[in-house]
């Protein structure tokens, strides 16, 4: 796909502006965000909230610095790695807790198998709650960069695009 | 009642939003139409007091799917047309409406909303559930004490639902570049 078959109007969308205002706002709103996310994690054994619930907010967290630095630079910066391994280990961890307790003698992830007593086990719980979130996140983050990629790019990449004749998806 | 009425608000705001959500012709505003009744439907399970399934109507529907929609139809075409709403054929609706019909007829059989009688406030289980999910959890939301701890089997088998479902979108979506 050459850059002569893009419709230019739909192309002037994709490229990706700086705006002090956006940039300023997910700046301040973004560590409130995550905070928030690990808090609705942490804090599902006593109150609403999981692991599910922990991991979508956490995800839109780093969305919402996609949007304001420019997708494929936040995709650098979180990078793949990053994401499949926390899709990896929390998958990991919560296999491992149900090994663990079969090791201990009791059933597949039957906590009391571990012989604590009921503060142990919620906090058994919240490690489960924190991997559940991470596979979350993980696999949010990871589908909303692989969708986007390409969006929003930056003025010197088109122009790169634009004179080598190529499509940025075969360069990079 | 005033939950009933705020209900029977949101209710409303919902039903006709949905409808508005079908019939817009351009996608963009559909799915902001979407994010509004998902958003709607959350408030719902605020007054039914089900805080955990509202967070997560919430985040996942009003939040995540939305910008999910929306990146996918960046790479779609806009209708030429002017129109705001999509002529309906009458074969759908006719299909819709009588879906809609048989899932009316359902409605009476359910119990009440907090029905003191109903099936799952008198079963053993769930009095069961919340009269030892703290002493033998440590965790006094019981929902999350029953997701973790007594149906921990099922919620591993939801993360690796979770995984394969994202580990194979991810694979597909990336085409020529499987590593």
């Amino acid at each position: 796909m050459s850059t002569e078959e893009i419709d230019p109007t739909k192309e002037v969308n994709r490229i990706y502006v700086e705006s002090t205002i956006i940039m300023t706002t997910v700046r301040l709103v973004v560590p409130f965000v995550f905070a928030y996310g690990l808090f609705v994690m942490f804090h599902g054994a006593d109150s609403a909230g999981g692991g599910f619930q922990g991991g979508v907010i956490v995800a839109a967290s780093i969305l919402l610095v996609g949007f304001a630095f420019g997708i494929d630079a936040t995709r650098i910066w979180i990078s793949e790695l990053l994401t499949r391994m926390a899709i990896v280990t929390g998958g990991t961890i919560f296999v491992l807790i149900g090994i663990g307790s079969v090791l201990n003698g009791g059933a597949f992830l039957d906590y009391s198998a571990y012989g604590l007593d009921k503060t142990g086990i919620k906090y058994i719980i919240e490690i489960i709650e924190l991997a559940i979130g991470a596979i979350v996140s993980g696999v949010l983050i990871g589908l909303f960069f692989t969708l986007a990629k390409g969006d929003m790019r930056s003025g010197e990449d088109e122009q790169k695009s634009a004179e080598s004749g190529q499509d940025q998806e075969a360069t990079s | 009642m005033l939950v009933t009425i705020t209900l029977q608000a949101v209710l409303f705001l919902a039903l006709f939003i949905a409808l508005v959500a079908v019939a817009l012709r351009d996608v963009l505003n559909s799915i902001i139409a979407f994010a509004v009744f998902s958003f709607a439907v959350a408030i719902t399970w605020v007054l039914f007091a089900a805080p955990d399934v509202a967070l997560t109507e919430a985040a996942v529907g009003a939040g995540i799917t939305t910008i999910l929609f929306l990146v996918t139809i960046a790479r779609t075409v806009r209708p030429s047309s002017e129109e705001l709403f999509e002529s309906i054929g009458w074969r759908g609706g006719v299909l819709a409406v009588a879906l809609m019909g048989l899932l009316v007829v359902t409605v009476p059989s359910l119990p009440a909303i907090g029905s003191t009688s109903a099936p799952i406030a008198t079963a053993e289980l769930t009095n069961y559930y919340l009269e030892n999910a703290d002493t033998e959890t440590g965790v006094k939301n019981v929902v999350t004490a029953i997701l973790v701890a007594y149906r921990g089997f099922d919620t591993l088998g939801e993360a690796t639902v979770v995984i394969t479902a994202g580990l194979a979108a991810l694979i597909v979506l990336r085409q020529e570049t499987f590593l």
